[in-house]
């Protein structure tokens, strides 16, 4: 980090923390500070992201989005319950209940393609959304912010590719063994 | 059990309650909104073109960020070098206003030229024969030519104080003699068409008798300048508020759509921006290149800089107009190729006196090259609207809101075509429909 950059992100924490010691403003930036999704950016990145990201609450039982329908939007969990849930023509399975600081529907951020599950409040809950275009925007604007928060995306689904590899490879011998 | 059935009526209870509270304020909203609207509906014009600037203006302010200065310092410099270009830009339009001497100078200039150039076009053939395409050219025109000349006729008031500035008036040198010889020539310019008598010797009028409204009063005219001058102080402060906006405008509207169709509007918003964004801009660069085509050409046809300008800005400004913007610049252009003296085209060979058909030709180059360079390399398929649809939408602007509306029929239609095929395919896309 240079000394000048370093010098600006001293400055703006400490007037954020000398004038809105309790703002929302900072307790988000706050709060995406603890968010793996975003550790890779400075306190003044942290500021522009949070910015861009949109306050949202949920009833219970309310949905976030319902599989099929197009992604637009990255969600973190700032407070509540969320079930990742899939529907088949008789039976609901439940994926993973996330909690705070988790964050969900982050294949939006690459494109519209539709949702693969269901994303529903189990109590009241308060989320942030990254919206893509506004991601994309940032690209223009503040570039290294938006190319860390894409390498953290890559590295995060690198993560999963790696996971679904070993699943495979794990299933892989027995079914050979079957065959056989 | 009953406990629950007393819940769900209580539940049953609230829903209908609260449906009838929504239906009420939405009753009452309407009708406050529109009564406002039509009270304030003076200040709507400003507040569109102010926010149809800070929208238009917006990728030139995200382009020129500059990281390391505060986002309001930025604005500010923005402001600022938009305020020094639009200053010297109305020092420089200031200076080609002409003043009360030019104004009787043009008019005088204008018709003797005007009726010169007609009776040109009408001369009989030495024999004193007249053929059948001038005769008809005389029947069509001869009205015409009669009421542009009482259009352009000086009253009383203005020929005494056109003969002062002939003497040299206002501590101003006197006018050039040619102007005076101009002046005396339209006095005994007559009436081309003589109005038939009817079978009691009477001459039946040329317009009908139905008498003139009466003019507004000085004090009411200043009043509804007043009005109209103080809702226009709007715009420039619409369009800076607005150009400090980081979002603030979208978030809050955002955040009065129900969860449900947060994606959804997000997604239909960000579609609006992007084509009403496209075409927009698409439309001024146009605009742009069209006021410059005409600027070059008249130039090149020996036209002074300044005229050559304000002609290219006008017709660039009103080729927003589908059709009616050439037909306006051909006017303005074939209108100052009539009295146009003294010109010396700087392309070789053209003989001055054609200036007119000079202008046409340019015009209609100008027109040809929008048709088929400017507006496929520069709109493309940013707007696609059929041309039944662009005559309908400007005769209903111009009923609707004059000048104004005729400006903002096109762009008012796209933004309801692509607002209304985003919509729907978006809540399709996302199974509300």
């Amino acid at each position: 980090m240079s000394a000048r950059k370093f010098a600006a992100d001293k400055l703006l924490w400490e007037t954020l923390g000398r004038w809105k010691r309790s703002s929302p403003e900072l307790d988000r930036i706050q709060f995406l500070k603890t968010v793996p999704f975003f550790d890779r950016l400075s306190n003044r990145q942290l500021k522009t992201v949070s910015d861009i990201m949109f306050g949202r609450t949920y009833d219970t039982d309310e949905a976030v989005f319902e599989e099929g329908q197009p992604g637009a939007a990255l969600f973190l969990i700032l407070d509540g319950k969320i079930a990742i849930e899939i529907c088949r023509e008789t039976s609901t399975t439940r994926l993973a209940v996330l909690e705070r600081g988790a964050f969900f529907g982050e294949m939006a951020l690459l494109d519209d393609t539709p949702r693969s599950a269901n994303a529903r409040a189990l109590e009241p809950t308060r989320t942030l959304a990254l919206y893509r275009n506004d991601l994309d925007g940032l690209m223009h604007r503040h570039a290294r912010t938006a190319c860390q928060i894409y390498r953290s995306l890559a590295s995060m689904i690198g993560d999963r590719l790696r996971s679904t590899n070993e699943l495979v490879q794990m299933k892989a011998p027995a079914d050979t063994v079957g065959i056989e | 059990m009953s406990n629950g059935r007393g819940f769900e009526e209580q539940e049953r209870e609230r829903r209908v309650r609260r449906r009838v509270f929504y239906l009420t304020f939405a009753a009452l909203a309407l009708i406050l909104g529109g009564f406002l609207i039509w009270k304030l509906r003076i200040l709507i014009l400003p507040i569109i073109v102010g926010a149809l600037l800070a929208f238009l203006f917006r990728p030139l302010k995200e382009r020129f960020e500059v990281r390391w200065l505060p986002r309001e310092l930025q604005v500010l410099c923005s402001f600022a070098a938009i305020g020094i270009v639009l200053f010297f830009a109305f020092n420089t339009f200031r200076k080609h206003i002409p003043d009360e001497e030019q104004k009787l100078e043009f008019k005088v200039r204008f018709k003797y030229k005007l009726n010169q150039r007609y009776r040109q076009l009408v001369a009989k053939s030495p024999e004193g024969k007249s053929n059948t395409v001038v005769a008809l050219l005389e029947k069509q025109l001869g009205p015409f030519m009669d009421k542009i000349n009482e259009v352009l006729a000086l009253n009383p008031e203005e020929r005494n104080l056109f003969l002062k500035y002939a003497a040299g008036y206002n501590g101003k040198p006197p006018i050039e003699s040619k102007f005076v010889d101009y002046f005396r020539a339209n006095q005994t310019t007559g009436k081309y068409v003589i109005p038939e008598k009817n079978a009691a010797g009477e001459i039946s009028p040329a317009v009908s008798a139905t008498p003139a409204s009466a003019p507004p009063s000085a004090g009411e005219e200043g009043t509804s300048l007043e009005s109209k001058l103080s809702a226009w102080m709007l715009a420039p402060l619409i369009f800076i508020f607005l150009g400090f906006d980081n979002g603030q405008v979208r978030r809050f509207f955002i955040s009065l759509v129900p969860n449900r169709y947060f994606e959804l509007s997000l997604t239909v918003l960000d579609r609006l921006d992007d084509a009403i964004g496209r075409y927009l801009r698409g439309t001024l660069m146009e605009c742009f290149l069209v006021g410059l085509t005409l600027t070059l050409g008249l130039i090149l046809l020996g036209i002074p800089l300044g005229i050559a300008v304000a002609i290219g800005v006008v017709s660039g400004l009103l080729n927003a107009i589908p059709f009616l913007g050439i037909a306006i610049a051909l006017v303005i252009g074939v209108g100052y190729a009539l009295i146009a003296e003294n010109v010396t085209p700087l392309i070789p060979g053209l003989n001055p006196n054609d200036l007119v058909w000079y202008v046409l030709i340019l015009v209609v180059i100008t027109h040809v090259l929008d048709d088929i360079v400017f507006q496929p390399f520069v709109l493309g398929s940013a707007a696609n609207v059929h041309p039944l649809v662009v005559v309908i939408a400007i005769i209903a602007g111009s009923l609707i809101m004059g000048v104004w509306g005729m400006l903002f029929a096109i762009p008012t239609v796209v933004v309801v075509e692509t607002a209304g095929a985003t919509f729907f395919k978006e809540l399709k896309d996302y199974r509300i429909i």
